[in-house]
């Protein structure tokens, strides 16, 4: 079992490209922790430079108490599963998961306690004699997972482990790899750019974007408390909507649309000196509502708007709107026939909205 | 230095490139000048291993033994005519030259050679450059279990904790000119690297690097500086059209990537007409502009 530390950790690749900077960071002991983000913010430089694989620029890893910046890979107590993870296609089950310790020269009996002990864990006693051609998808991904199990290692690192999986068997292998997590407790860091995969998964997730920590949470402190637009945006699907406006006296204006901001909001937003100023109203899908309940209790939160799109989901419809020409998504109940061209009412949610400034993006807190 | 000690040692010899076999009938050692030499053991005492290593570091890598395979492959790759009396041998498949490298001292060749030959399930010849460079020679066979280079690569970081490069060569069928053929694949594998930070690189990707790299650096960066205009130094337009140029000038695609809006992006797209007069979602302008990225790399 183990922590980890990182601290001022930097990548600068040889041209010149800065891909990691600043990165401060506490893995727990037994901690499921996601590194989540765009497509090179640098997730798997970090997870590399963690590994060994990547030299860090400068800062310092510690895994426990020691720090590791020089230790190569192979004696970091470490073990890998990657994203175009295969087996070796001519060998069974068994000793796919036993080459690795094989090539390290482990001792035979101690190679089969392990892979025996793997198998059990993960349910492939009977299939150790197979070769990978006669697995199903989950399966193989099985025998990937214990050939990392086999390592005993006190970390795990997985990269993107599942985005070459169709979507049924990725929604499986989740569930699979999480129960394997609560049962062996090691401390695992998983990349995903995957945002539900991360909430889904997550002990705790890191959001990154260029090369640098938006925020660190668990996912619903990082989904109900966004630090800033780049975080809000990226965690929930369909993403938060960001409106341009004003906030004079009571009401987040926006040309001709008034909405009244909840009080405790508005006395931080005052308190910050943003009366008179451009702010940026952040607020989700779902907190936009049609039903009249809404309608009525929230009169001066009500935008007339245009719809653009309607897409059926069954029990929802998400809408494509324009409110003072600015684009919104709304989620609502598809108990109502809505069809594109329609207008309709909507009420905004302003307990659960957040605001942002113009400039820094940050939330105003 | 060392021609003192080869006046001393007659089977001294340098390692320097994939012409030496560096077998472990030798025994071998560093100079100051990072120079590896090697002197057949049958020529040294134990006392001479003790006076040598006084100023000479030993070398102890350990490569596996070369294969008669590899053998024939030195000859047909590197001896400059037929050797007398031999008949020819040839490789009686298509075969392609995989250059890979890893970081030093990451891995052990020995232990890198049987992972590969486990990977493929039979002897593979592998020509050593040094201790973290060579080439695999692949034989073309019809294996519908075969796997691809990106695989190999992820198979051999969690099992061998080590991350690899490589630089996939065109299959061949014929073995004339094959010094020559060897030796601009080597050139290539050098410098290829640098355009990219893809970790599979095949000889068909390389081309664009390849020709670019011809032209001398002042026209290059003219050319970059015409093109491009002020985007040059705009490294978020030049990511968002390296992505649209990787989803093969796909907009929805690109937009999906980028966590854009659709819209979005045909607004930048639009922009960017207007400031260069290039509309990078035709394919000669598209062309054009990928060159000119590289060029200014
Ligand atoms: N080997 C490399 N050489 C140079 N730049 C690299 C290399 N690998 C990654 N990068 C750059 O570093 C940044 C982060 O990449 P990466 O860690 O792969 O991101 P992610 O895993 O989040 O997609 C990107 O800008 C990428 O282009
Ligand atoms: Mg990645």
């Amino acid at each position: 079992m183990a922590e980890l530390k990182l601290v001022n950790v930097k990548k600068v690749y040889d041209n010149k490209v800065v891909s990691v900077e600043d990165f401060n960071l506490e893995i727990r002991d037994k901690e499921f922790l996601v590194l989540v983000g765009p497509s090179g913010c640098g997730k798997s430089t970090t997870l590399r430079m963690i590994a060994g694989l990547e030299e860090i620029s400068s800062g310092d890893l510690y895994i426990g108490d020691k720090r590791v910046n020089d230790v190569p890979p192979k004696d970091r107590n470490i073990a890998m599963v990657f994203q175009n993870y295969a087996l070796y296609p001519h060998m069974d089950v068994y000793n796919n998961m036993a080459f690795g310790l094989k090539l390290r020269k482990f001792k035979k009996d101690e190679i089969k306690k392990r892979v025996d002990n793997a198998a059990k864990i993960l349910g492939l006693e009977n299939l150790l004699n197979r070769k990978p051609k006669a697995l199903s998808g989950g399966q193989r991904q099985r025998v990937a997972l214990g050939r990392a199990i086999v390592r005993d290692a006190e970390v795990f690192l997985m990269d993107e482990p599942l985005s070459n999986l169709d979507a049924k068997l990725r929604v499986q292998m989740r569930a699979e790899i999480q129960k394997l997590h609560s049962r062996l407790q090691t401390t695992t860091i998983y990349v995903t750019h995957d945002q539900t995969e991360a909430m889904t998964m997550a002990t705790r997730l890191v959001v990154m974007k260029d090369g640098i920590i938006q925020q660190v949470g668990a996912p619903k402190e990082v989904y109900d408390e966004p630090d800033n637009v780049f975080v809000g945006g990226f965690i929930g699907s369909p993403a938060m909507n960001f409106l341009n406006g004003k906030l004079i006296g009571n009401y987040f204006i926006m040309d001709d649309v008034k909405l009244l901001v909840p009080d405790g909001r508005l006395k931080i937003l005052k308190e910050r000196g943003y009366d008179g100023k451009d702010i940026i109203l952040g607020i989700r899908p779902e907190d936009i509502n049609d039903e009249q309940v809404f309608l009525d209790f929230s009169p001066e939160t009500k935008v007339n708007a245009s719809v653009e799109v309607a897409e059926l989901m069954g029990a929802e419809i998400i809408l494509y709107s324009q409110v003072n020409n600015q684009s919104f998504v709304a989620r609502i109940d598809s108990r109502f026939n809505i069809t594109a061209g329609d207008t309709i009412d909507l009420a905004f949610d302003l307990s659960k909205a957040h605001f942002f400034d113009k400039e820094t993006e940050l939330r105003i807190k | 230095m060392i021609d003192q000690l080869r006046k001393i040692y007659s089977t001294l010899q340098v390692y320097k490139d994939s012409s030496d076999e560096l077998g472990i009938d030798y025994k071998w050692f560093t100079t100051d000048n990072h120079e590896v030499i090697g002197i057949r053991n049958d020529e040294l005492t134990s006392k001479d291993i003790s006076l040598l290593t006084a100023f000479l570091s030993p070398y102890n890598v350990k490569f596996p033994n070369p294969t008669d395979v590899e053998g024939k492959w030195r000859k047909l790759i590197f001896s400059t005519e037929p050797i007398e009396g031999e008949k020819e041998w040839k490789p009686s498949n298509p075969f392609r030259f995989v250059y890979f490298s890893f970081n030093k001292d990451q891995v052990e060749p020995i232990l890198f050679k049987d992972a590969i030959e486990a990977l493929f399930d039979k002897q593979v010849s592998i020509l050593w450059h040094n201790e973290h460079e060579g080439f695999i020679i692949e034989q073309q066979m019809v294996d519908e279990d075969s796997i691809s280079y990106d695989q190999i690569i992820d198979i051999l970081m969690s099992d061998l904790y080590v991350k690899i490069n490589f630089f996939v060569g065109p299959y061949k069928k014929d073995v004339n000119d094959l010094s020559l053929h060897y030796k601009s694949l080597t050139n290539v594998a050098n410098q290829v690297f640098q355009y990219t930070n893809k970790s599979v690189v095949t000889y068909v990707d390389a081309i664009p690097f390849i020709l670019t790299k011809q032209t001398d650096e002042g026209l290059r960066l003219d050319i970059s500086k015409t093109i491009l205009h002020e985007y040059i130094y705009d490294e978020e337009t030049i990511k968002m059209i390296e992505t649209f140029f990787e989803c093969n000038l796909n907009l929805s695609e690109t937009a999906k990537v980028l966590h854009l809006h659709r819209n979005s992006l045909q607004y930048r797209l639009d922009r960017f007409v207007d400031k260069t007069g290039i509309d990078i979602r035709q394919f000669h302008n598209a062309m054009t502009v990928s060159l000119a990225l590289l060029a200014r790399k």
